[in-house]
């Protein structure tokens, strides 16, 4: 059975004081096992993109507790978020959010930059990445000049470059047309059956079948949590990631 | 972070040529005031090497016994550049010259004593040319050459002068009146010989040979009285007897003006020294004022900075969803200034040379050129880039990563 990857125990995130006060999540628990694709419903303003922002250390809970990898990550320092968000979390957002002054190629690169990678590996491993998304020869045109499933899936291309433990995605189809929703739920569903987690924010009731557990959401708790697939019948990462991974920890502890 | 650093340089080049007008008119802030600061340094440079070059021409074995006024201080050399009757209160008699020549290892004494006066030949008159008065050692101790003729001696200098190029022609109308003679105070003198043409103008001794009458002082006392001395020119027999000698002469002098210090008694460097502090107060001010315009051109590459901060707020909040820390953003922007204003500074060292070398063309000075300027510069540059360059750094760097990823456009 795959361990667990996030451990979130009475996360509560608050906002303004007194009267003004309001809760975008209240006392939540939460276990996310590796290898997992999660979608989280439920109506505006329940306080899903908060979630998603504090599992991805983008924003701090007001109170609570949140285990990353083992690690207490509730409290520590904004540079060692940072890292953190560099090495172990991929990012997909509605809106694509690709740097328009840079081509798709170095846009899939950047995650890469503020890991210290060199820069022709950079560019060998966003272009890798890529051409997995078919789309290589797009390597040198800028965001703009993409269709809007193309960007999106040069974002997720971004998302998995540096080879991250989680990929958030925060309503990737919700900026793209039916086809190329599916499009880029095939992508996404690909990375998850290497044995990536993954946590999806959606209002697409459609969508749920690509996951191995839907969480309902309101007024910040958890509604309805489903288990669509048994725990041990979760992706295992496959062989060649695995070797990757345990090559590049040598490599680091060396 | 050797790989950092270089993708932080080639984002800012990119930043920087992606909105070229902007950041050429930015540089260009910054090179005007590095300009400036290249002018005046060359300029000044080039002066103090014409006046060093001097020094060094009359030799090393000199010592100058001047009226004391100077020290080292602003207030006294404003106050010797404020006051006109400087040379009036000179306290330097003959007899002190006549000291000054009996001391062992002296070589050659030539005061200087400078007046005014209106000289006449049978068909020209010249209202105002210089008198020099002197001894016949005079020119074994500033390096003049005679065009024609030969300079005062001890036997013939009660009747006889030199005079300068210039004055040859206003006076005679030629350039060789050895022989001929002239008026002076209704006495008349003959013409021995005549000076070489000066063409660099400036000389420690602030003398224009070219329009100037040489005469011997004993006779120019007895034409007009006690003239005053401005300066005593020492020459001695050897560099290593400057000290002793120095040191004779103040006894001497000071035995001869009643035990008052009213002299100074200068060699080596602190011949130098009252142009050289008029000349570091004068640099000092203009390097002050080319200061101010280069904050003003700091304070542009502050106002693109901030420009830069606020158009790219979501590129910020995307680099910080990726990984990057607020110190990577804050570098990000400051190498951005930083080579923005480097950029300028270049531009500047470009341009202040280009103005030294046109001004060159009009005035005797050469442009300056050294390493110590353009690194002067080039680190003032940076300065200027890191100084202005934090504050717009600092406030991309604390921008909140949520927020700025919902800036959109």
């Amino acid at each position: 059975m795959n361990e667990e990857i996030i451990e979130l125990k009475g996360l509560t995130k608050r906002y303004g004081y007194g009267d003004t006060e309001s809760f975008a999540l209240k006392d939540f628990n939460l276990t996310i096992r590796r290898g997992e694709f999660i979608m989280i419903m439920g109506p505006s303003g329940c306080g899903k993109t908060t979630l998603l922002n504090i599992i991805g250390l983008l924003d701090r809970a007001t109170d609570g507790e949140y285990t990353l990898n083992g690690e207490n990550v509730a409290s520590i320092s904004t540079t060692r978020r940072a890292k953190i968000r560099a090495k172990k979390i991929g990012f997909v957002f509605q809106n694509f959010n690709l740097i328009d002054n840079l081509s798709i190629l170095e846009n899939v690169a950047l995650p890469l930059v503020y890991i210290n990678r060199p820069r022709t590996v950079r560019l060998q491993n966003a272009s890798d990445a890529l051409a997995r998304f078919h789309l290589q020869e797009k390597e040198y045109y800028h965001p703009s000049q993409l269709s809007g499933g193309q960007q999106q899936r040069a974002a997720i291309a971004r998302a998995i470059v540096s080879d991250p433990e989680i990929i958030l995605a925060d309503e990737p189809t919700g900026n793209l047309d039916s086809r190329a929703s599916n499009v880029v739920m095939e992508e996404l569903k690909s990375i998850h059956e290497e044995g990536n987690t993954i946590i999806m924010v959606t209002h697409n009731p459609a969508l749920t079948t690509y996951a191995t557990r839907v969480i309902n959401m309101l007024d910040g708790q958890i509604d309805t949590d489903i288990k669509t697939v048994a725990d041990h019948n979760l992706p295992q990462p496959i062989e060649k990631r695995n070797k990757k991974r345990k090559r590049s920890r040598r490599r680091r502890n060396n | 972070m050797s790989t950092l650093i270089r993708t932080h340089i080639r984002l800012a080049r990119a930043s920087i040529h992606a909105n070229r007008t902007r950041s050429f008119l930015t540089c260009l802030g910054i090179a005007i005031g590095i300009a400036s600061i290249i002018l005046i340094l060359s300029l000044t440079g080039s002066i103090s090497r014409l006046i060093s070059d001097e020094l060094s021409s009359a030799g090393a074995d000199l010592i100058v016994v001047r009226p004391s006024i100077s020290k080292d201080t602003v207030t006294s050399v404003v106050e010797e550049l404020t006051s006109s009757n400087l040379y009036q209160k000179s306290n330097l008699a003959i007899s002190d010259v006549d000291r000054i020549a009996q001391i062992p290892q002296v070589t050659a004494v030539a005061p200087i004593a400078l007046s005014v006066n209106t000289i006449t030949d049978e068909d020209n008159t010249v209202a105002s040319a210089t008198v020099l008065g002197t001894t016949p050692d005079f020119i074994d101790i500033e390096p003049l050459a005679l065009r024609y003729g030969t300079f005062l001696s001890d036997n013939n200098k009660s009747n006889s002068v030199v005079v300068g190029h210039m004055l040859s022609l206003l006076l005679f109308n030629t350039s060789n009146p050895v022989g001929r003679t002239l008026t002076f105070h209704g006495q008349r003198f003959i013409v021995v010989g005549v000076l070489e043409e000066i063409t660099d103008t400036i000389n420690f001794n602030n003398i224009d040979y070219n329009n100037t009458l040489v005469m011997d002082l004993g006779v120019l006392s007895e034409l007009l009285g006690a003239p005053q001395i401005q300066q005593i020119n020492v020459r001695v027999t050897s560099t290593s007897a400057l000290s002793e000698v120095a040191s004779g002469i103040t006894d001497s002098l000071h035995q001869n003006h009643a035990g008052d210090t009213n002299f100074a008694v200068a060699y080596g460097n602190d011949l130098t020294h009252p142009a050289s502090n008029l000349l570091n107060i004068i640099s000092g001010m203009l390097a002050i004022v080319a200061g101010i315009s280069l904050v003003v051109g700091g304070i542009g590459i502050m106002n693109i900075m901030l420009v830069s901060v606020a158009e790219r707020t979501h590129e910020i909040g995307i680099r910080k969803a990726v990984g990057a820390s607020s110190r990577n953003i804050l570098m990000q922007f400051m190498f951005e200034s930083v080579i923005l204003s480097l950029l300028g500074g270049v531009l500047g060292i470009i341009l202040g040379y280009l103005f030294a070398f046109l001004v060159s063309v009009i005035t005797p000075f050469t442009p300056y050129i050294s390493w110590e300027i353009i690194a002067i510069t080039l680190l003032t540059s940076l300065v200027v880039g890191i100084v202005f360059g934090t504050y717009p750094a600092l406030k991309a760097a604390s921008k909140d990563p949520i927020e700025s990823l919902k800036h959109y456009r």
